[in-house]
């Protein structure tokens, strides 16, 4: 893009800034929406912003996308918060012996999962972009997008084929489950 | 049967058209295009559900102040290269200053003109508001210095140790605040949003292993407040600032009130 990740990388505090601004509510979003706790949620997107800027140089841009990158150390905050008040409940419980159900938030991978495939849907071409959202959030089909938006059918068919391969590369690349792939089968992870 | 067209793929998973006889035969059995069609519409359900994610809500302010303060704590750090060659602009941080006790305290001041050298640096980088509003705080800490009875001139500070305050159990999220040691032995508070109380606020400092705390001082109803520390206090064990909400009880003991908690750190 615009080099934002290679300034990180190097060590540019403007990119850290920049970065901060850019994917600082996709990862409070993560821990928002994983951990019950306001604070919590709050301390994990500091602590991962911290730790990746400590971290920088382990960052490799050929292995995925910066905002990739810090949604998987996000990922991993949140998880060890989530072990740490699980065994705290477990205290709890053993003393008060009142098994009050854990609070089950959204998977975090799957956060992470819907947070790279919405990054990726901003940065498509714009026409990609309003034929997919038209199909996922409208529930149109093809032929009513067509009708809506003018473009004839056949162009919208390829808007939305190569989008979603778009979405697909960047899903496999970014997310945090690429999708189940059968055993011996030779693109398999 | 070949595999299945790329295309037809993508518009079987988005369901824009049904899987004929030939077709559904044929992704029961070939392990490729059924990974492949899984993934597409694995895709397609979590491209549905981005829609709700084109407007999140900033973190809160002290987030970044947060992010600010630990990178710089941790950059202090004697095991990272070595700090810029750049002479201290402060007046007063002597060898014999006691520090905040241990190694990281005296790390503190040794490394103030790196410190002061990244704070420099962010005021020339950042451009945002966010920025404007942490040098806002270095900005306060000089005026309050210059009211103090101090028989030399007002210095810029050292600072030995601070901690982002944020709102804790029940306190409404918006409260926060924070705290900052400074190298004569000041604790220096800054709150906004402290929710209104029938008391007043008391700040502590509590050792979180043993959850022995004392007294600092009594918080007014400015934004900021300079309290000064004991002389021997020991902030590696009493690391934990915390502001309650106190009546008018007599009784000296801590409410079990906490308004807003934070680490040192520094």
């Amino acid at each position: 893009m615009d080099g934002l990740a290679d300034r990180f990388r190097a060590g540019d505090e403007r990119a850290l800034r920049e970065a901060y601004d850019r994917y600082g509510r996709a990862v409070l979003h993560l821990a928002a929406s994983t951990l019950a706790n306001r604070s919590d949620a709050e301390d994990v997107t500091q602590t991962t912003f911290v730790a990746a800027w400590l971290a920088r140089e382990t960052f490799d841009p050929a292995k995925g996308s910066l905002v990739g990158w810090l949604l998987g150390i996000g990922r991993r905050k949140v998880i060890d918060r989530l072990r740490a008040s699980a065994r705290e409940t477990r205290v709890v419980e053993t003393v008060r012996r009142l098994p009050e159900p854990a609070r089950t938030g959204p998977d975090p991978d799957t956060v992470v999962d819907r947070l790279v495939v919405a990054d990726e849907l901003a940065r498509l071409p714009d026409d990609q972009r309003r034929m997919l959202e038209l199909a996922f959030y409208d529930d149109l089909t093809h032929q009513q997008i067509a009708t809506v938006t003018g473009v004839p059918l056949g162009t919208v068919k390829s808007h939305i084929r190569r989008g979603m391969a778009s979405l697909k590369r960047r899903w496999e690349v970014d997310g945090a489950t690429p999708g189940p792939r059968p055993a011996g089968f030779p693109g398999a992870r | 049967m070949p595999h299945l067209d790329h295309d037809r793929l993508v518009f079987l998973a988005l369901g824009e058209s049904e899987a004929d006889a030939g077709e559904s035969t044929h992704l029961d059995t070939c392990a490729h295009c059924r990974a492949e069609f899984d993934a597409f519409r694995q895709v397609a359900g979590l491209g549905a559900d981005t829609q709700s994610l084109r407007e999140l809500p900033d973190p809160p302010e002290h987030v970044w102040q947060g992010i600010v303060a630990e990178i710089r704590a941790a950059e202090a750090l004697p095991t990272l290269p070595a700090p810029r060659a750049e002479q201290p602009r402060t007046e007063q941080p002597t060898a014999e200053q006691p520090s905040a006790g241990g190694a990281g305290g005296a790390g503190g001041v040794v490394l103030t003109p790196r410190r002061r050298g990244r704070w420099s640096r962010w005021a020339v980088t950042a451009t945002t508001a966010a920025a404007a509003a942490v040098l806002g705080v270095v900005g306060t800490l000089v005026v309050l210095d210059a009211t103090e009875p101090a028989p030399r001139p007002p210095a810029q500070r050292v600072v030995l140790a601070s901690a982002p305050l944020r709102a804790y159990g029940s306190t409404p999220p918006d409260a926060n605040g924070e705290a900052r040691v400074f190298d004569n032995r000041r604790l220096h508070l800054h709150v906004v949003n402290l929710p209104d109380v029938p008391g007043y606020y008391e700040v502590w400092l509590i050792n979180p292993r043993t959850m022995e705390m004392f007294s600092v001082g009594v918080l007014g109803d400015a934004a900021d407040e300079l309290l000064p520390l004991p002389p021997n206090v020991d902030l590696e064990a009493y690391s934990v600032v915390d502001v309650s909400a106190e009546t008018y009880d007599n009784n000296t003991a801590h409410s079990g009130e906490s308004l807003l908690r934070g680490t040192l750190t520094g």
